[in-house]
C-alpha cells in the first residue's frame, strides 16, 4: 500500500518537473523561409547552332484599289509631295505579294532574354503620310518620330496594353523619342490634325520580326533550334499562325496567305 | 507493561495519503496555472514569440539586401558625380564663407562688448529727455538746468574693450552718439553679410538638395540603418499586452474616452502596430516565411491609405471590424464569435459592414467597394420599393413634411394677421404716443416677418413641384399597360419572370395560377383606356440598330442573351422586347419616354382626361410648364415616373429604333390566350393581392397610388436581436451548422444575423420550410430577388452594417463642407446613371468605355470625361446645359457642345433641385468655391489681337483644323468644340491648363500635348512663331485664352478667311 503511494508521489514529481521544463523550454518554430521566386536567368542564343525562317506573304484574290487622299485642305502637305497620295491599307507587289505585314515569333522563346537594341527605329512624317506605314520595334527599343513637313502634326498612338500619349510636333522641331514597355501588335497611330494619317507600331518581345516590303519576303535569322508559333499580322486581313520546328542550322520556308475577300466590311 | 497510548492519530490514522493527493493536486494546479500563464490563457504570448523571431530574421535579410543595394548605389557614377558636385560647391564657397563668418563673428563680439555701455547711456539719455519734456515751458530755469544735464549725459564717455580684427582688443571711449551710430552700423552690416553668405552658400545647398532628391528617388524605402535598429529592437521584443485606448481624448464614455473602447487586437496582430512595422512598409505572411501557415496573424494592414484617414488611436480596430477588442483568452473570444457577443468579427466577404455605421448617409464611400455596390443594388433592384431605409429616395416622405410645413406657415400667418390687427388697435387707443409707437412698431415687425414666411412658402411650393418630378418608380407604369403590352404576355411574365429576362430587376414572386390570373385581370382592367395613340408607319430597322448602338442606348440597356449580351444593366435587357411591346407605344416611348397619356392628380386621386380640361375650356395639354390641375390648381404628375431621358430624336429616328426593337424576339415565341383578364369577377381579388404583395412599391398602378411600403424598415436591421429573427423550423439546423440544402455550412453554426440574411436573400421562402400554410396569403411574401452570390454578400454586408450606432455622434460622417455636396450629387448622378456614359470619378469606368464600338481609335467617339468638369465650365453655363443639352430651342436633334459626336447627351428633365445638386457636385469634385465669381479677363490689345490671329491661322498651330466653327463644310471633320463656346462655357484658368497639358486632365484625349513649352515663368508656343510675336514678353498660352474668351462670330469668320487652306480639315 505504502509503496504504491510512494510510486504515485514520484510519478507526480516527475510530471511536475517535466511540466516545468516544458514551460521553460523555448518552443522552436520552424521558420524556414521559402526561396525567392525562381527567375531563371534568360538564355542567350548560340549562333553556332542557330537556324533561320524565311518565307513570303501573299494576298489571294484581287487587292482593293486604294482610295486617293485629298490633301487640298493642307497646302503644306500637297506642296511637300510629288505624287498624289493614296491610302496605304493594302499595298501589294508583283504576284500578289503583300507589304506592311508584321511577321513575328509569338511563342517558343520564353526562356531567352533579349535586351533591347540601342539603335532607334524611325518613323517619318513626310508629305503628310507616315513612312513607313507599319514599323516594328522591340520592347524598350526607342522609336524616333520625325516631322519633315512644314505643318504641325500630332502623334497619337492608341494602345490597349501600353501607355497612351499624344504629342504635337511643330515643323522643325526635334524628333520625339519614345519607347513602349509591353509587347503589342499593333498599336494604331493617328494624327488628329490630319485625319487620313494612319500608321501602326508593332512592339515585340524578341528581335525575330520583320515588316514585309512590296516583295512580301521575310527572313528571321539567328533563330535557336526549337518549336515556334509564327504569326503574320496585317491591319485589315487575318491569317492563321503557323507552328514550325527548327533544327540546328536548319532553314525553313513558310508562306502566309491572306484572303482579300476576308476583309472585314471595309 | 508499557502503557499503550490511546488512539494516536499519527499512528492510527495516517494522513500521508491525503497529503500526497493534496500535494499532487496542488502541483497539478500550479502546473496548470503556469501552463495557462504561458499558453492556455495567453495565446498572444506564443504569437508574439513567433512574430519576434520571424520578423527579426526578415528584417535581417532586408537589412543585408538593402545594405548591398546602398553600397552599389553609392558606387554609381551618377551618385558619385552628385556627391562630388556637393563637395565642389562647398569647397568653392568655403573660403568666402569662412571670411564672412569671421566678419560676422567680429560684429557679434563688438556688439556684445558695447551692449552694457549702450544700454546705460541710452537709458540715461532717454530718462533725462523725458524729464525735460515734462517741465513746464514757463519754468525756464529748471528747463535750462535739465538741458545742461542732458547734454552732459550725452557727452559722457564710456570705457569699452573694443575687439578689432586680428583678435586684438582696443580700449575705447565712446559717447552716446558714437554708441548709437555703432549699434546701427553693426546691425546693418550684419544683415548684409548674412544675406551675402546665403548667396555664396546657395550652390552648395542646391547641390545637396539635388543629391537628396536623387537618393530619395533611386533608393526609396527604409534606409539600412533604420532596418538595422528595427531588427535589433525586434530581437528583444518585450512580450506584453498591446492595447489601444481608443480616442482617449474624446468626450469621455465609461471613463475610457471618446469611443468607450479598449482594443487589444495588436497583442496578436502585431503587423498592424506602426511602432513595429512602419507605415511605409507592407508585411505579408509570405515575407515572414509563414505563407502557408493558417495561424499567423501578422500581416500589416492591407490598406495603409485608409489607415491615414482612420488613425488607430482614434478608431481602434473593433469599431470597423467587429469582434471583442478586450478579450485575450482565445481567438474565438477575441473575434467575438460566441453567443452573447453582439458584434462578431466580420467575415472577409462582409468587411465593409464596418464602414456603414459611420458612413450610412454616404451614397459612395471610398475604400468600400462592396458597400457601394450594395447601396447601388438596394436602389436599382427596387428593394426600396418595399423596404424603407433612412436616406434612400424618401421624396414621398419629404413631400408630406413639406406640405405640413406649408400648412403650418399658413396657420402662423393667419395668427399673425389677427395679432397685427390687435396691435394696431391697441396703438390707436394707447394712452400716450410712446406706447402707441411701440405697438405700431411691433405690428410692423410682424408684417415683415410674414413677408419672410411668404418667401419660405414659395420655396416649399417649388420644392413640392420638384419632388413630384423627382419621384421615380423602379418598374414601368402599369396604368398604360393596355396601350403598351400584348395582353397574353402579362400572365406569362408573372410566372416566368427570370426565365423570360434573366437580367431583370423584377423579383420572382411565388404565385399560384389563380393569383396570377387575378393580378393580371386587375392590372388590365384598371389600366387607362386612352386617348388612343397615333398609328405609326414602320421605320428602317437597320438604321434603328445603328442608332441604338451609336446614340448610347447601351449605356443603360443591354441587348443580346447569354454570352452575346452587350451593354449596361442599369435598365432592361431588350432582347425579347418585340414579344411584348406594341410598336406605336414604343415609338412614343423612344421619342420621349416621359410622355404620359393622362396626368395624375394626387389631390383628387385620379388620372385626368380630356374631359377634365374641356370642362374648363382648356386644351388637353400637360407638361412641366402646365403642371397644375384645371380642376383645383394642385400640382399634377405630368411625366412618366421613369428615369429614362429623352434623346431628342426625330420622329423618323424614333420609328427606326422602335422598328429595330420590335424585331428583337424569339422566332418561336407563342403565348396562350388570356381571356380571363377581362373577367370582372377577378378584379377585386386581384386588387387585394396587389396590395398584399406591394406591387405599387415599384409600379404605378391605378387605384394604388397611395399604397405604403409593405416590407420591414431596414435602417437598423443589423441591430435586431437574434431572437427577433424568425429562423422558424431551421433554428436547430442553423445552430448545428446545417444549411437549408442539407450541406454543412463551411463556417459552422449560422444562427446569426449573417446566416439569416444570406439564406433569406438566397431563398426568401426558406423560413417557411416545413410549415403547413394552405392559404397563400399566410406565406412569406418576399419575392426572390434576381441577384448573384456576390450581390447577396454585398447586401448582407450592407444589412450587417446597418446598426444603431455604438459610437458617439462625433464619429458619424456627416460632412458640412464640399464633401456634403459630393454625397448629395452622387445620389443624383447614380439615379440617372450619368456614369453609364461619363467618367466622373477618377478611375471610374463608364459602361460605354467597355463597348466594342468605342474601342481603340474609336475612343474619340466617347462622351467627354467629366473628372474636371467643375473646374472646366462655369456653373451658370452648366445649369443651362443640364436643363437643355441641345443649347437650342429650335434645333433639338443635336448635341449642344459636341455636335460631331454620334452619342447623344439626353435631356433628363431634371428638377431645379437636382440641377443644383449636380452643379454643386461637380464644383465640389473640383474644389470650386461657391458662389462662382468668374475671373476677370484682361482686355486684349490691338497688337495682341493681331498676334493671336497670326498664331491661330499659322500652319504651325492647327487649332481650327479640329475645332468646330459652325461652318457645315468645315465641321464635317471637326472633332472638338467651337471656340465661340469658350466665353460662356469655360473657366479661363482651366482653359490655360488644358492648352498647355491636356493629357494631364484627360489622358487619351485627341487634343495633343506639347503645344506650349515653359520658358522661365511663362508659356511659349513650341512651334515657329509668326513674326508679330517678336519681342513679346507675355505668356502666350494666356494670350490665346484671352483671345478665345473675346472671340466673336465675326472674328472667327474672319479667321477662317485668313487660314491659307480655308481652314477645313481634309476630306
Amino acid at each position: 500500500m505504502r509503496k504504491t503511494r510512494l510510486g504515485m508521489y514520484s510519478l507526480a514529481v516527475g510530471a511536475f518537473a517535466l511540466a516545468i521544463t516544458g514551460c521553460g523550454g523555448k518552443k522552436e518554430e520552424a521558420t524556414e523561409t521559402a526561396p525567392a521566386a525562381t527567375a531563371t536567368p534568360g538564355k542567350t542564343v548560340d549562333s553556332a547552332t542557330a537556324g533561320e525562317v524565311t518565307g513570303s506573304v501573299k494576298l489571294e484574290g484581287t487587292a482593293p484599289k486604294m482610295k486617293a487622299i485629298n490633301m487640298a485642305a493642307e497646302p503644306a502637305c500637297t506642296k511637300a509631295r510629288t505624287t498624289p497620295a493614296a491610302s496605304e491599307e493594302v499595298v501589294t507587289g508583283e504576284g500578289g505579294s503583300l507589304a506592311n505585314v508584321v511577321v513575328y515569333i509569338k511563342s517558343g522563346l520564353e526562356d531567352y532574354s533579349f535586351p533591347a537594341p540601342t539603335a532607334a527605329v524611325q518613323i517619318v512624317q513626310q508629305g503628310c503620310q507616315y513612312h513607313a506605314h507599319v514599323v516594328a520595334m522591340q520592347v524598350g527599343q526607342n522609336v524616333d518620330v520625325v516631322n519633315n513637313d512644314q505643318t504641325t502634326h500630332n502623334i497619337h498612338p492608341i494602345p490597349t496594353e501600353n501607355r497612351e500619349w499624344n504629342e504635337s510636333q511643330p515643323p522643325g522641331s526635334a524628333p520625339i523619342e519614345k519607347s513602349f514597355a509591353r509587347p503589342e501588335v499593333a498599336i494604331p497611330v493617328k494624327c488628329n490634325v490630319h485625319p487620313w494619317m494612319k500608321a501602326y507600331m508593332a512592339v515585340l518581345p524578341n528581335p525575330y520580326f520583320q515588316v514585309t516590303g512590296t516583295d512580301g519576303k521575310f527572313d528571321l535569322k539567328n533563330l535557336p533550334p526549337g518549336t515556334y508559333t509564327v504569326v503574320a499580322w496585317h491591319e485589315l486581313y487575318k491569317t492563321d499562325p503557323q507552328t514550325i520546328t527548327i533544327g540546328a542550322k536548319e532553314t525553313k520556308n513558310v508562306t502566309f496567305t491572306f484572303k482579300a475577300s476576308a476583309a472585314a466590311g471595309d | 507493561m508499557p502503557e499503550l497510548p490511546p488512539d494516536d492519530p499519527i499512528t492510527t490514522r495516517p494522513m500521508a495519503g491525503l497529503v500526497l493527493i493534496s500535494a499532487f493536486i496542488l502541483m497539478l494546479t500550479v502546473a496548470w496555472s503556469l501552463y495557462d500563464e504561458f499558453y492556455g490563457l495567453r495565446p498572444w504570448r506564443k504569437y508574439q514569440g513567433e512574430f519576434s523571431s520571424a520578423y527579426s530574421s526578415y528584417l535581417d535579410k532586408q537589412y543585408k539586401q538593402r545594405k548591398g543595394d546602398e553600397q552599389k548605389f553609392y558606387a554609381t557614377p551618377e551618385y558619385q558625380k552628385l556627391l562630388a558636385d556637393v563637395k565642389a560647391a562647398t569647397d568653392a564657397a568655403r573660403s568666402a564663407d569662412r571670411e564672412i563668418g569671421q566678419k560676422i563673428d567680429l560684429l557679434d563680439r563688438q556688439r556684445a562688448a558695447m551692449t552694457d555701455a549702450f544700454t546705460n547711456s541710452r537709458g540715461l539719455v532717454g530718462s533725462l529727455t523725458y524729464q525735460l519734456e515734462q517741465i513746464d515751458e514757463k519754468d525756464k530755469s529748471s528747463k535750462a538746468s535739465k538741458l545742461k544735464d542732458l547734454n552732459e549725459a550725452k557727452a559722457q564717455t564710456y570705457d569699452v574693450a573694443w575687439p578689432v580684427e586680428g583678435g586684438k582688443i582696443e580700449a575705447q571711449h565712446f559717447n552716446y552718439e558714437r554708441l548709437n551710430g555703432l549699434f546701427v552700423s553693426i546691425m546693418t552690416s550684419k544683415a548684409k553679410l548674412v544675406a551675402q553668405r546665403g548667396e555664396i552658400d546657395q550652390p552648395a545647398k542646391d547641390a545637396q538638395d539635388k543629391l537628396n532628391a536623387y537618393v530619395k528617388e533611386q533608393l526609396p524605402g527604409l534606409a539600412s540603418k533604420d532596418l538595422f535598429s528595427l531588427g535589433q529592437s525586434m530581437k528583444g521584443l518585450d512580450v506584453h499586452i498591446r492595447q489601444i485606448n481608443v480616442n482617449p481624448t474624446g468626450a469621455s464614455l465609461n471613463n475610457l474616452g471618446g469611443a468607450g473602447l479598449v482594443d487589444r487586437c495588436q497583442s496578436c496582430h502585431l503587423g498592424t502596430d506602426p511602432l513595429l512595422v512602419p507605415v511605409t512598409m507592407t508585411l505579408t505572411n509570405a515575407d515572414l516565411g509563414l505563407g502557408k501557415s493558417k495561424d499567423a496573424p501578422f500581416t500589416s494592414h492591407p490598406d495603409p491609405d485608409m489607415m491615414k484617414s482612420h488613425p488607430l488611436e482614434k478608431f481602434g480596430c473593433s469599431p470597423c471590424h467587429g469582434g471583442n477588442g478586450r478579450a485575450l483568452d482565445t481567438v474565438v473570444k477575441g473575434h467575438g464569435r460566441y453567443e452573447h457577443w453582439l458584434w462578431p468579427l466580420n467575415y472577409p466577404e462582409n468587411y465593409n459592414a464596418g464602414c456603414q455605421q459611420c458612413h450610412a448617409s454616404d451614397m459612395v464611400t471610398e475604400h468600400a467597394p462592396v458597400l457601394n455596390r450594395a447601396k447601388q443594388l438596394f436602389r436599382e433592384k427596387g428593394c426600396i420599393g418595399c423596404h424603407r431605409f433612412q436616406g434612400f429616395d424618401n421624396q414621398d416622405e419629404e413631400m408630406v413634411s413639406a406640405r405640413q410645413a406649408i400648412a403650418q406657415l399658413e396657420n402662423q400667418k393667419q395668427e399673425d394677421r389677427l395679432q397685427i390687427a390687435q396691435l394696431n388697435k391697441k396703438g390707436d387707443t394707447a394712452s400716450d404716443n410712446d406706447a402707441a409707437n411701440r405697438y405700431y412698431a411691433e405690428a410692423t415687425n410682424l408684417t415683415v416677418t410674414m413677408s419672410g414666411m411668404d418667401a419660405k412658402i414659395e420655396q416649399l411650393d417649388r420644392r413640392t413641384h420638384n419632388l413630384l418630378q423627382e419621384i421615380k418608380k423602379v418598374g414601368p407604369d402599369l396604368k398604360e399597360v393596355r396601350m403598351k403590352i400584348h395582353k397574353e404576355w402579362v400572365p406569362y411574365w408573372l410566372k416566368h419572370t427570370h426565365e423570360f429576362r434573366p437580367t431583370t430587376k423584377m423579383p420572382q414572386f411565388r404565385l399560384q395560377d389563380d393569383e396570377i390570373q387575378a393580378i393580371a385581370a386587375y392590372v388590365w382592367q384598371s389600366a387607362i383606356p386612352g386617348p388612343a395613340l397615333p398609328k405609326q408607319s414602320p421605320g428602317n430597322a437597320a438604321h434603328g440598330k445603328e442608332l441604338f448602338e451609336m446614340r448610347g442606348c447601351e449605356a443603360c440597356h443591354s441587348i443580346g442573351e447569354g454570352a452575346n449580351l452587350v451593354g449596361g444593366n442599369f435598365a432592361a435587357n431588350l432582347s425579347r422586347v418585340g414579344e411584348k411591346d406594341n410598336y406605336d407605344y414604343l415609338v412614343r416611348w423612344v421619342l420621349n419616354p416621359r410622355t404620359r397619356t393622362r396626368p395624375y392628380s394626387p389631390f383628387e386621386h385620379k388620372d385626368l382626361g380630356p374631359e377634365d380640361y374641356a370642362k374648363h375650356d382648356l386644351p388637353f395639354v400637360f407638361d412641366l410648364e402646365h403642371s397644375r390641375s384645371p380642376n383645383d390648381g394642385h400640382e399634377l404628375v405630368v411625366e412618366q415616373m421613369t428615369v429614362m431621358p429623352s434623346l431628342r430624336l426625330t420622329l423618323e429616328d424614333a420609328r427606326d429604333i422602335a422598328s429595330f426593337l420590335v424585331t428583337q424576339k424569339h422566332s418561336d415565341a407563342s403565348y396562350e390566350a388570356a381571356d380571363f383578364m377581362d373577367d370582372p369577377k377577378l378584379k377585386a381579388h386581384g386588387k387585394e393581392l396587389i396590395q398584399h404583395y406591394g406591387c405599387a412599391g415599384c409600379h404605378e398602378i391605378s387605384g394604388m397610388e397611395d399604397e405604403g411600403r409593405v416590407g420591414t424598415e431596414l435602417t437598423n436591421e443589423g441591430s435586431k436581436p437574434i431572437e427577433r429573427l424568425d429562423f422558424a423550423l431551421l433554428t436547430e439546423d442553423a445552430k448545428l451548422g446545417v444549411l437549408p440544402d442539407g450541406k454543412k455550412s463551411p463556417r459552422g453554426a449560422w444562427y446569426d444575423l449573417k446566416g439569416y440574411f444570406e439564406n433569406k436573400l438566397t431563398d426568401p421562402a426558406v423560413y417557411d420550410r416545413g410549415k403547413y400554410k394552405p392559404d397563400p396569403m399566410d406565406r412569406l411574401r418576399m419575392p426572390k430577388p434576381n441577384v448573384t452570390k456576390e450581390d447577396i454578400d454585398a447586401l448582407t454586408t450592407f444589412l450587417l452594417g446597418s446598426t444603431d450606432p455604438t459610437l458617439p455622434a462625433e464619429y458619424m460622417y456627416k460632412p458640412a463642407d464640399q464633401r456634403a455636396a459630393i454625397q448629395k450629387g452622387w445620389w443624383v448622378a447614380t439615379k440617372y446613371n450619368c456614369i453609364g456614359c461619363h467618367q466622373i470619378g477618377i478611375g471610374q469606368r463608364s459602361v460605354l468605355m467597355g463597348l466594342p464600338q468605342f474601342q481603340g481609335e474609336n475612343k474619340q467617339n466617347l462622351p467627354p470625361v467629366l473628372t474636371s468638369e467643375g473646374a472646366r465650365v462655369s456653373p451658370e453655363w452648366l445649369k443651362a446645359f443640364l436643363a437643355n443639352p441641345s443649347l437650342s430651342t429650335t434645333d433639338m436633334n443635336r448635341n449642344g457642345v459636341r455636335s460631331y459626336l454620334q452619342v447623344r447627351m439626353p435631356t433628363f428633365f431634371l428638377s431645379d433641385d437636382e440641377i443644383r445638386a449636380l452643379v454643386s457636385f461637380f464644383g465640389a469634385m473640383s474644389s470650386q468655391p461657391q458662389p462662382y465669381i468668374p475671373r476677370k479677363i484682361e482686355p486684349i490689345t490691338t497688337a495682341e489681337k493681331e498676334m493671336a490671329r497670326d498664331l491661330f491661322t499659322s500652319s504651325a498651330a492647327p487649332c481650327l483644323k479640329c475645332h468646330a466653327t459652325g461652318d457645315s463644310g468645315h465641321d464635317k471633320n471637326a472633332i472638338a468644340p467651337n471656340f465661340l463656346f469658350a466665353k460662356e462655357r469655360l473657366q479661363p484658368g482651366w482653359t490655360a491648363r488644358w492648352l498647355t497639358n491636356p493629357a494631364l486632365i484627360a489622358p487619351g484625349t485627341a487634343m495633343p500635348s506639347g503645344l506650349f513649352k515653359r520658358d522661365g515663368d511663362h508659356w511659349v508656343f513650341s512651334g515657329p512663331l509668326p513674326a508679330s510675336f517678336k519681342g513679346y514678353k507675355g505668356d502666350q498660352a494666356d494670350l490665346l485664352v484671352r483671345y478665345m474668351f473675346q472671340l466673336t462670330p465675326e472674328e472667327q469668320r474672319a479667321l477662317m478667311g485668313r487660314t491659307p487652306s480655308g481652314g477645313g480639315a481634309a476630306k
